[in-house]
This record gives C-alpha cells, structure tokens and sequence, in this order.
C-alpha cells in the first residue's frame, strides 16, 4: 500500500464488512464495481449524468460515482444485490417484469433504485413525482413510460416493513456489524 | 388467426437477471490474470504519427501496442454488405490519426490505475497536418485530403476531392416530369450529427487459448462478424476465434461493425499473452460512432389533382473519418424515398464526403429519419400551400399493397403483401382529434399548441427474390430435450428489444410447449451457424423465420418417433396442451385415442436410440416487407422561453403479427424518446477549428431525452394495426427501426401547425426557435 495515496477502507456493503485498499481518488463505484466485484452495479458515465450506478449510501441514494471511495469507509452501502430479500425492492423487480419496463436492462439496477429511493420517502407518489423522482435517471430504450406504469402499480399498495430499510435510516454501522469487523469476517479485495 | 403463446404478455427470459444486476454485460466480464487495457487516442484532428515512445511505459510494466504491431491489413469493420461492394480504409491501429479520438496506441497493465499512468508515459511525435472539417470545402480543389487510395473489394480506388464514394438512381425522367408539372416545390434540409447513446459503452474482453486461437466477449450486434474480421486480422482460422453472445446493454446500430477497441484489445492479449480486458469510458464512447449527419436538397412536382409527378433528390453526407457502411448508405437512404410515395420519376444523386471527425454509422433507421424528415416536411408544406388535405393527399400518394418496396437500396426490393397504412391514418387522426385542429394564423398568446402528422416505414432485414448486395443469413437450431422442454440455440443478438423472446415463443408455439418449457441457449460462434447481423429489423422477421423452420424440422421427428411408438402415421398427428394434465401431449388429429406425452415421445426416443428430435439450419428471407408507422403529435410552445414540449402523441403501427405486445409497445415509446430528441434537443457538435466534440463526453450537455420530457402517459399512446404478412413467422414483420422514423417529421409538422414556422434543421432547439419568432417578427 502506498501510503501517500492510497488507504485501507471498510465499508459494510449488503450488511457485510468489506475492506480494500484504495486509490486517494477512486470512486466508491471503481471501488465496488473493481474491488468488491460487485458488478450490479453497472456504469454508464462515470460522471454523474446517467444515474446508472445509483447505489443507497449513508442512508439515501448516490450516483457511486460521484462519492469517493474514502468518503464511504466505516459506512453502509447496498447495491441492489442487497435489498434482494427487501419486500418493497422485490415488488418493484417483479412489477418491472410484468410491466415490461425493461429493454436492454443496462439502466435497470439504478432505475430500481431510483424507484426503491423514492417510495421510501414518499410511499404514494403522483405519477408526476414518479417522473421527477427517476429524472435523474437516464434510459435509453423504453422512453420511461413502462416504467412509470411499473413503478406506480407499487406505489402505495402495501406499507413495506423491512430490515434493509430500517437499518438505512441508521447510515452508522452497529455494534455488531463493528465486532463483526473484528472478528476477522472481512473478506478481502485485491489491492 | 389465433395462437397459445404469440401475442401474449409474457415476463421476459433475462427478466430476472436484468432486475437484480446479475446479467452480465461485457464491461462485468473478470477472469483470472487479466489486465486491464487503456487507449491513447489523438488530440488531434489530423496528424501523421511519426514515432511514440513507449520505453517509460513499458519499464512500469505495461504491455504497449503501436501501429507497428498490428498486421498490416486494411479492413472495413462492417462486414454485412458483399465483400465486393464494401470500401476498405482502416487498420486497426492507424499509421494518420484522422480524427479527435481516434486510437493510436494501446496499453495494457495489471491494473487500470497502472494502465493510466503508462499511458500518460507514452510520447508521441505528431507530424500535424491541415483538417477538413466541413463536407461541403472538403470537395475543393485546394482542399486537404484524409485520403489518396483506399480499397473497394479487391480494387485500390483512387480518393478524389474527399468523396468517399457517390451513387446516381435515374427512374423515368424527372427533370422532364417537373418542368411539366403544375406545383414544383423545393427545399434544403439539415440533419445533425447524433450520438447513439446506449447505456453500455464500447468494450472487449479477450482472452488467447492454449491452442492459438482467442475467446472474446463484446459489444456487438454480431459474434459471427467479429469472427469473421479477427479471424482474417490475426491469420487464425475461424474454428480458434470463438465470440461468446453476450449481453449487449443497447446498441441502435452501433455495434453492426466490429467496435474499434475489439482488434485492439485482441492484438494487445496475443501480445500481452494474458486476458485483457478494454471498457471505453463515456467520453471514449463519444468519439467512436455517430448518427449519418445528411444535408438533403428537395425536389417535388405534383398536380393540381394531388398526384405526384417526379422528385429530384441530392443528398450530402458528412461520413467522418471512416467509410463503415457509407455506400450502402447512399442506396439505402435513396430506397427510403423511393418506397414513401409513388413520384414516377426520381432522379436521386448522393454523395459522402470524408472529413476529420468521428466515423458515421448506422443508428435506428439508417438514413430513413433523415430522408423522411425532408419528405414528410415537403409532403405537409405542399399540402398546405396547395390546400390540399393533408391525409387524403397522403392516401393518394403512398406506396402500400401489392406495389413494389426498396428494402435496401436499389438492389434489395419486394412486393408489399400486407399494409396498415389507411388503418393507422384514419385511427390515429380521430385519437389526436384532427378535424379539430386550427389552422397557425388563428393562434396566439404565450402558449401555442399544435398537431402535425407524419408517416414512414422500415424494411423487416434486406432479403429479395435473389441474393444482392447485402447479406441476410440467420441460422437457429431448436432441440425437444429427454423431458418434453425446448433448447433454442440462436447467435442473433437481443440488442434489449426481446428477439430472443420472440424466438422463444415461436418454438412454444410450434410444439404447444408453455413459454418458461423453452430455454435460450448461452451459445458463441463455434456452437452456431452463421447469423449476419441484427440489423435492418430482422431479428423477428428473418431470425424468427429461421427459428421457426428449425422448429418445424424438430416437430416432424418428433411426429415419426410418435408415430412408431403409437403405431399411427406421423401425418395423422398432432401436438396440442393438454391443460388438465398440464402437459404437452401428441395425439391422433382430433382425437385423443391414441396419445402420448412429448415428453414420453422424447424420452423413448432416446431409450430406444432413436436420437434428439432437433431441426437445425440457415435461413434467407425472399421478401423485405416493409412495417409502416404513423405518428400525430400535438407540441406546446412555449414563445417566452422557447421550450417546445410535446404534448400529447399517438404512434401507430402495422407491424404484422404481434409476438411480444408489450415490447412492441415498447419499441414505439422508446423511438418517442430518442426521436423527440433528435427533433428537438440532441446534436453532438465539433469544435470547428479544433474538431473536438463541444460536449466533451458529458451526457447532460448532449441532452437526450429524461423522464421530464416525455408526455404524460395518459397523452401518449400506441395502437397495432391488424394486418398479417404471409412471409412473416406467423405474419410478423419488424418494427424496431419503423417505429422511429417519422417521429421528428411529426413534431416538425406540428411546430408548424402551432406557429406557422417550418424548420428544416433539425434539433429545433429553444434557440433556434426563438430566434425563427424574431426573425418573423422582423419580416412583418
């Protein structure tokens, strides 16, 4: 490790501690996407235009790329490979199955989270705070209406109680996930 | 006709993988040892490379490519028209750097940190030389030149003037037929450079084998072409250069031709002897491909009786530093015009020019949005003039049933068997609420809304009666496994608009099988036959087709084993769902007395050694039949702030036979996206003395279309007409290109009807509409 640039960071990624060397500048998404291999997140730009790689950090949603990876130590980070046993984010992924709004499925992982973000502030959206809760999400293929029907039939259908999303509204690492640290359950990433 | 699986809304096959990041794309793609691989690409517009310096870099530990690495070949990186009617004039790695961002050198290092700083090592001599960056001073005679000779088929063609290649199409005499004609109209349009903007930028990961040979996942339309063109690059024979179907997260064309950085990542692996893997960043995406940018001169003589008499067309493309598939182009773009309306006489001269910016391609519709943008406007404005109604005149007019159809360029044509055009005329014009719509000069105040229509088509793939100047082969293989389930093995690609879910559902139901029975197959090129290429819309129609044969090939084996096992004629048979037993069941026509399951047919089969029922094999459609699109549009402008919105629309389409409803669908809200775009926002613009892109790889500043600027899903809808193509799998045609190429013609024709402004350049930014309002304002 080179100590002028690079640094030791431990992020509690999908509620599991993960550590890894990093550059002084790398992106929390190079440091997911390379060092953790957590390859759901997918990227589209690098720099912040298309919402490709929106991943729920320190309790709400970023674009991965424009946080650095140092910025994220010591802090919980979910991908959507995490929230896959979360009741609200499974609706949304079965609703965007049935409704047709995927294509190419390139801007599919952070279109869900755009769409996971939003009912989890604001459950019952309009269809006009549907829109403007995905405009910083960019798709290609669909033109986003599939994706507003598929995101609106979730909206406000059941109130969703899940772990994933309580432990969100508590950006800081508890007591067991730190002794988890400890305890040596790191899974270590190249570096 | 009725069917059990087509037409039906069924969860996509990848659906899963999509929604929870599991697919992997080919920038997701990590093997053991591999490196990671940079591009040093050019600062500058033109530049003789005269030596780099590659001793810094490779001390660090990076492997370095340089042009003298690379085999000597010269190459288009398109291989879908015949090798005699293609232009060759790149190598992988150029010896002149002809445009901003175009790879000189390459480097690959164990890690892409390392691989950044070796590049930032490297020192390149640069011998500058003068740039041609417009198309029209490119012709000059004192003009720089991009080119003394390039390739043509075998033949090394002279360069002169910049033209890359030209093509002339005389029908009738057209001069003659507008010198007699009562109205003569005539116009200069402008279409932009467009970026494709697919999520997914450009990658490869290559990695060599034991034997000699290579395996590469990566972007592209086509695995049986990137064989084809590394296998003849780097000497291998086909059998070692294995390109694995991977998931492409969009295209729109821009991976028909092997990708740049494909060749480069694959010489840098055979030199690195490692895996290596080469993703290009947004910016690098940028400057590889972009939209034909085309400036079309208008001609058309018509009658006072709203017949048509001639048109006399020329069409300037700015091609870019490349030819990929710009002669083809010039036929293409010539058939689109041909097939829209019955002129009688055409005279058509086309011309593309190269120049020091990036290399054109084909994007969604291939010239066709860019000639129906010139038609359709002229179509509407002399209908206005002439006072002539604006649908009837069309009705009058258009090309449709039993007449003939340019598919792809002169040499690819067909007979039109099945058209929706009246359907979607007449539909769409009662949705939109034409009748009501008031004439520009009545309208005021800061708010003005407006309706245009405008309609098109596109070719379903480039087969005719015999072979011609574009290949359109596919192959597919489907297998009934020992369990009664189906295995389709297809090379085509899924560029994300559900092909290969359509493929899929045409096996279901071929044998009765339900949908989730079906499998697709994970396959590469050394497990499938040839498919050319996904393009030209043809997924459904041709790669359907071949499905479709494959299938039947399959079910007649199955109905001889049945008919040894049950004792009965295999002609006697017939396969139906059982949907008590819930299975599928091969029984007596019409009766069940004698029966068996497919899945015991299949398993005997095997216990017996009998073998796999299977249908394999290659496929060329006769036909190209087209799929016809109307859009009405209804714009709000804005006269303070210049913003146009559109503010409700309706796209209506006669694609045959719908497989996948809600993906078709689909297809017509995602061409609203990207065309309302090109009509109204996206243009990649060059600096014009540096040749760099003013955007700089920002996304935002090349403004493409966000949820923001679509119209409220209660103001937007789609409609299918009913129509059937009798050369269609199960009469389905193509739509993915058709449901896009009118668009920005409607939006054009609306903007006039709210304003009285007809615009002939596209975008029709907030800018340049306000300054078309003062300038009117100045008039009067």
């Amino acid at each position: 490790m080179d100590q002028l640039t690079e640094s030791m960071i431990t992020i509690f990624l999908n509620d599991q501690p993960f550590q890894a060397v990093a550059g002084a500048s790398e992106s929390l998404l190079d440091f997911l996407r390379h060092r953790a291999l957590a390859t759901e997140v997918k990227c589209g730009c690098g720099r912040g235009d298309c919402g490709t790689c929106a991943v729920l950090f320190d309790g709400r949603m970023v674009k991965s790329c424009l946080v650095l990876a140092a910025q994220a130590n010591g802090k919980r980070v979910y991908t959507i490979r995490g929230l896959g046993r979360d009741a609200l984010m499974a609706n949304l992924q079965d609703s965007f199955i049935q409704h047709g709004a995927i294509q190419c499925g390139f801007c599919t992982p952070g279109m869900l989270m755009a769409a996971y973000n939003l009912l989890r502030i604001k459950p019952t959206p309009t269809r006009s705070e549907i829109r403007q809760g995905i405009a910083g999400n960019l798709c290609r293929c669909t033109g986003y209406q599939k994706i507003i029907d598929a995101i609106a039939a979730v909206a406000g259908k059941t109130a969703f109680v899940s772990e994933a999303a309580d432990s969100l509204d508590s950006p800081n690492p508890t007591a067991t996930d730190q002794e988890k640290a400890k305890a040596g359950y790191l899974l270590l990433g190249g570096g | 006709m009725s069917f059990t699986t087509i037409g039906t809304v069924t969860p996509r096959k990848d659906g899963i993988g999509k929604v929870t990041g599991a697919e992997r794309f080919t920038q997701d793609i990590t093997l053991p040892g591999m490196w990671s691989a940079l591009c040093l690409r050019s600062p500058h517009p033109h530049a003789k490379i005269l030596a780099i310096d590659t001793s810094e870099a490779e001390a660090m530990g990076a492997v370095v490519l340089v042009p003298d690495d690379v085999p000597d070949l010269f190459y288009n990186e398109r291989t879908v028209s015949v090798p005699a009617r293609t232009y060759r004039d790149r190598r992988v790695l150029p010896r002149v750097a002809r445009h901003v961002g175009e790879p000189i050198a390459a480097v690959a290092a164990p890690s892409e940190e390392l691989a950044f700083r070796a590049l930032s090592a490297l020192k390149v001599n640069y011998q500058l030389l003068p740039a041609v960056l417009d198309p029209v001073a490119a012709q000059s005679a004192t003009s720089p030149s991009l080119y003394q000779e390039v390739f043509f088929g075998d033949e090394v063609v002279a360069v002169s003037n910049n033209i890359a290649c030209q093509r002339q199409i005389t029908v009738g005499d057209a001069f003659q037929a507008l010198a007699q004609s009562d109205f003569v109209f005539e116009r200069n349009y402008s279409l932009p450079r467009v970026y494709h903007h697919q999520m997914e930028t450009k990658s490869a990961v290559v990695r060599p084998d034991p034997d000699g040979g290579v395996t590469v996942w990566c972007t592209t339309q086509s695995i049986h072409n990137v064989r084809h063109l590394l296998a003849r690059i780097f000497s291998l024979p086909m059998s070692k250069v294995k390109v694995k179907k991977t998931p492409l997260g969009g295209s729109f064309g821009s991976s028909i031709q092997m990708n740049t950085v494909i060749p480069i990542c694959a010489a840098l692996a055979l030199k690195a002897m490692r895996p290596v893997k080469l993703v290009s960043s947004r910016e690098e995406d940028f400057y590889s491909h972009t939209k034909y940018p085309s400036q079309i001169h208008l001609k058309i003589g018509v009658n006072g009786d709203m017949t048509i008499q001639g048109v006399i067309a020329d069409v300037l493309v700015d091609i870019g530093a490349h030819q990929i598939q710009a002669y083809p182009y010039l036929g293409s773009i010539c058939g689109w015009m041909v097939s829209l309306y019955k002129w009688k006489n055409i005279q058509y001269e086309g011309k593309a020019i190269y120049t020091n910016k990036v290399p054109t391609c084909a994007m969604q519709g291939y010239g066709n949005p860019q000639m129906n943008f010139a038609v359709e406007s002229l179509i509407d404005e002399i209908a206005h003039q002439c006072g002539f109604d604006p649908i009837e005149f069309r009705l009058l007019n258009y090309v449709g049933a039993g007449d003939e159809f340019w598919g792809q360029g002169p040499t690819v044509r067909s007979i039109i068997k099945s058209c929706g055009v009246e359907e979607t005329l007449r539909v769409g014009a009662e949705w939109i609420g034409w009748d009501r719509r008031q004439m520009p000069e009545v309208k005021s105040g800061r708010y003005r809304r407006g309706i245009g229509l405008a309609r098109g088509f596109h070719t379903s793939g480039a087969g005719s009666p015999l072979p011609a100047e574009v290949v359109d082969l596919s192959s597919a293989t489907v297998k009934v496994n020992e369990d009664g389930s189906l295995d389709v093995i297809t090379p085509l690609q899924d560029l994300g608009g559900g092909t290969n879910d359509a493929h899929a559902k045409i096996a279901a139901e071929v044998f009765q099988v339900p949908l989730d029975k079906v499998g697709l197959s994970a396959v590469d090129t050394t497990t499938t036959c040839y498919d050319v290429c996904t393009h030209a819309s043809r997924g459904t129609y041709v790669g359907g087709a071949a499905v479709l044969q494959a299938a039947q090939q399959a079910k007649t084996m199955i109905l001889d084993f049945a008919g040894r096992l049950l004792g009965e004629f295999p002609q006697q048979l017939e396969m139906v769902f059982d949907s008590k037993l819930a299975e599928t069941a091969v029984q007596s026509i019409g009766s069940n007395v004698k029966r068996m399951s497919l899945a015991e047919v299949a398993r005997m089969a095997m216990v017996n050694g009998w073998g796999t029922a299977m249908g394999s094999g290659s496929y060329r459609q006769k036909n190209c039949p087209p799929s016809f699109v109307t859009n009405f549009v209804e714009v709000e402008l804005d006269t303070l702030t210049g913003i146009i919105r559109i503010a409700r629309a309706v796209s209506l389409a006669d694609c045959g036979t719908l497989i996948n409803p809600d993906l078709a669908a689909g297809q017509l809200e995602g061409s609203l996206m990207r065309y309302g775009g090109y009509a109204l926002s996206e243009e990649t613009e060059n600096d014009p003395d540096s040749g760099a892109l003013l955007c700089q790889g920002f996304i935002t500043d090349n403004k493409i279309f966000s949820t923001n600027e679509m119209p409220y899903i209660k103001d937007f809808q789609t409609y299918f007409a009913n129509t059937y193509e009798p050369s269609g799998p199960f009469g389905a045609k193509g739509l993915g290109e058709a449901a896009g190429n009118s668009v920005a013609s409607a939006i054009a024709n609306a903007i006039f009807n709210a304003s009285g402004i007809r615009f002939t350049r596209l975008p029709i930014t907030p800018e340049r509409f306000l300054q078309a309002l003062c300038e009117r304002k100045g008039d009067q």
